[in-house]
């Protein structure tokens, strides 16, 4: 990942970056089409926005319909929705009332839209490298990953802020990356993690800047317009636990209602080493779903590495902690949770864009990869949840 | 801008960050208490019990027996928590605890049957299950692995509620775990194919 550009000029993107994802939004679009055609015959066309509509899709469906649910939740079940939170689909929800479109199409032209603009505003963090760039817009866009950012998950909203945040703290603009963070922080429970990243960025920049460590404490305080990123940062978080109170008498449910998952917090090396270790019994498999599961952690661990290995500590500590803590929980949704991890897929695009072959390689992967990962997404394939 | 500036925007700024701050303060002292039912706090944040009661109408008539496999009867008003089902095999328990729930209109003596079935999981020899009546010991019965038994116990008249209340507890000391590192709300003990209350003569 690269820096974004003090000067804004050097970084506007031009009219071939603004076209390039188009491309991508077409290509994506009529694979997965045909994937669903392919896959389920008989069905009919119009329903393609419902049928790629899987797994916590439903959730947020519902949850842009209906709001949050009471207690005892109205369906006689343990699994209350404030697992999930609100930024994104209530956003959708709020939209739903002015643009009378079923929920489900709506969200996804939605999720298009803001797929497309969290490509773009990567720009700069590509290094206004068009190979890298290429790959990221393929790879969010008309990837083997792209269903998440297509229908309705949290996780496109969440490549979106990200990216704001990282491209305004390279600026040094720590009360824009907060008010992005805030929004991060209301759309997953990972997103708070990013005001971590606004103190170590300015902690590194105050370093730069005196050339020493010597008070920093007081150096840092004396920044009005930091001391209100700190705590505006994490202001997305702590409204959802205040409406939460309000609305349940528990401004924690979210982490609560876990234990209706069954998830059982444990150390994630073990629940990583359990995963890498789950070896096929099935003639002809290569991978099991938990492998597979496992594999994407260890690759977002070694992209973190190779943050930490450019000293891009604020994006490290990010990545580090949005890894960890879930994997603290098992593996479940490893695959989603590091495709949306802007910071490490950015990264990895500008890895592999620095060969032309593998460039070339990768973009055929890539766009390939999206037809046979749709198909495995209807047939239900565990390690896509 | 600065803290030496000393101007009216900086020190604005600092008075808006401790404005935040204090929010943030008073809201995770919230989060912190939470003012919920016992239900809820036992279920989802002490964790020390499997079962969440839900509501149900509990709707039954004494002597009726009941087929809890599926295409059965439909059960769903009488199980407040503890169940996964109905499968072909009957009414799996799920966790440590099972609820029963039964409107009677009235308190009267009763039999209770219970037609139940080890689960086939490996583990302890028998499936121990300790049954009450709305809190009332009626016993520990045993359950042997993938063999069904039928087992009739007296509910006196004093452990129903004056309103006609009944509910019947299932507790398995001995419920096994399906998988590692699986929750103890998804431990299995037995399987529940019939069950009837009947007026004790």
């Amino acid at each position: 990942m690269y820096q974004a550009s003090i000067d804004r000029q050097q970084d506007r993107p031009s009219a071939f970056v603004l076209l390039l994802p188009l491309l991508f939004v077409l290509s994506g679009t009529m694979i997965r089409f045909l994937a669903f055609r392919y896959a389920q015959p008989d069905a009919d066309w119009t329903n393609y926005f419902g049928a790629m509509c899987r797994w916590d899709c439903s959730w947020y469906v519902s949850m842009a319909q209906r709001g949050y649910d009471t207690f005892p939740v109205p369906g006689r079940v343990n699994a209350g929705n404030w697992a999930f939170f609100p930024f994104y689909p209530m956003l959708v929800g709020l939209i739903g009332k002015l643009i009378p479109l079923p929920t489900i199409v709506l969200a996804s032209l939605l999720s298009i839209i803001t797929a497309y603009a969290a490509v773009v505003v990567a720009w700069p963090l590509l290094g206004r490298n068009i190979r890298a760039y290429t790959l990221y817009a393929a790879f969010i866009l008309s990837g083997p990953l792209s269903m998440y950012f297509t229908t309705f998950f949290t996780e496109v909203m969440f490549v979106l802020l990200t990216t704001l945040t990282f491209v305004h703290l390279s600026r040094g603009n720590y009360l824009g990356a907060a008010g992005f963070t805030a929004l991060l922080s209301a759309t997953r429970i990972v997103g708070v993690f990013a005001s971590l990243s606004i103190g170590v960025q300015a902690l590194l920049d105050w370093r730069r800047d005196t050339g020493s460590w010597k008070g920093w404490l007081g150096g840092l305080l004396a920044q009005p317009r930091l001391v209100l990123a700190i705590f505006i940062s994490p202001l997305g978080l702590f409204v959802y636990v205040a409406f939460l109170h309000y609305w349940m008498g528990d401004g924690l449910a979210f982490s609560h209602v876990q234990r209706a998952w069954g998830r059982q917090i444990s150390n994630p090396g073990m629940y990583l080493w359990t995963g890498l270790t789950s070896w096929s019994t099935t003639p002809g498999q290569l991978l099991t779903n938990s492998q597979i599961l496992a594999l994407s952690a260890v690759v977002g661990l070694f992209l973190t590495g190779v943050l930490a290995w450019r000293r891009q500590w604020s994006a490290a500590a990010f990545a580090l902690l949005a890894i960890v803590i879930p994997l603290a929980a098992g593996l479940a949704s490893m695959m989603r949770f590091m495709a949306a991890m802007a910071p490490l897929t950015i990264t990895a695009a500008t890895l592999v864009a620095r060969w032309r072959w593998l460039f070339v390689v990768s973009l055929i992967g890539l766009l390939a990869g999206a037809w046979f990962s749709t198909l495995a997404w209807f047939g239900g394939n565990v390690a896509l949840v | 801008m600065r803290l030496s500036d000393r101007s009216p925007l900086t020190l604005g700024v600092y008075a808006l960050a401790a404005i935040l701050a204090l929010f943030e303060l008073a809201v995770l002292w919230q989060g912190l208490h939470p003012q919920v039912s016992d239900d809820y706090r036992a279920y989802y944040i002490d964790r020390s019990t499997t079962c969440l009661p839900q509501p149900v109408i509990g709707a039954y008539i004494v002597g009726t027996k009941l087929d809890l496999r599926s295409g059965g009867d439909d059960t769903r008003e009488l199980r407040p928590c503890g169940w996964d089902g109905p499968a072909g095999d009957g009414m799996h328990s799920v966790g440590e605890t099972s609820l029963l729930r039964f409107e009677l209109g009235r308190p009267q003596a009763l039999n209770l049957m219970l037609e139940l079935t080890g689960t086939a999981l490996p583990g302890p020899a028998t499936q121990h299950v300790a049954i009450s009546a709305n809190d009332t010991p009626l016993g520990t019965i045993e359950v042997a692995p993938d063999q069904t038994d039928s087992f009739t116990l007296p509910i006196p008249r004093e452990a129903i509620a004056d309103d006609g209340t009944l509910t019947i507890r299932l507790d398995y000391p001995d419920a096994i775990s399906p998988g590692p590192r699986t929750a103890n709300t998804y431990w299995r003990s037995v399987k529940l194919t019939a069950a009837s209350l009947v007026a004790q003569k």
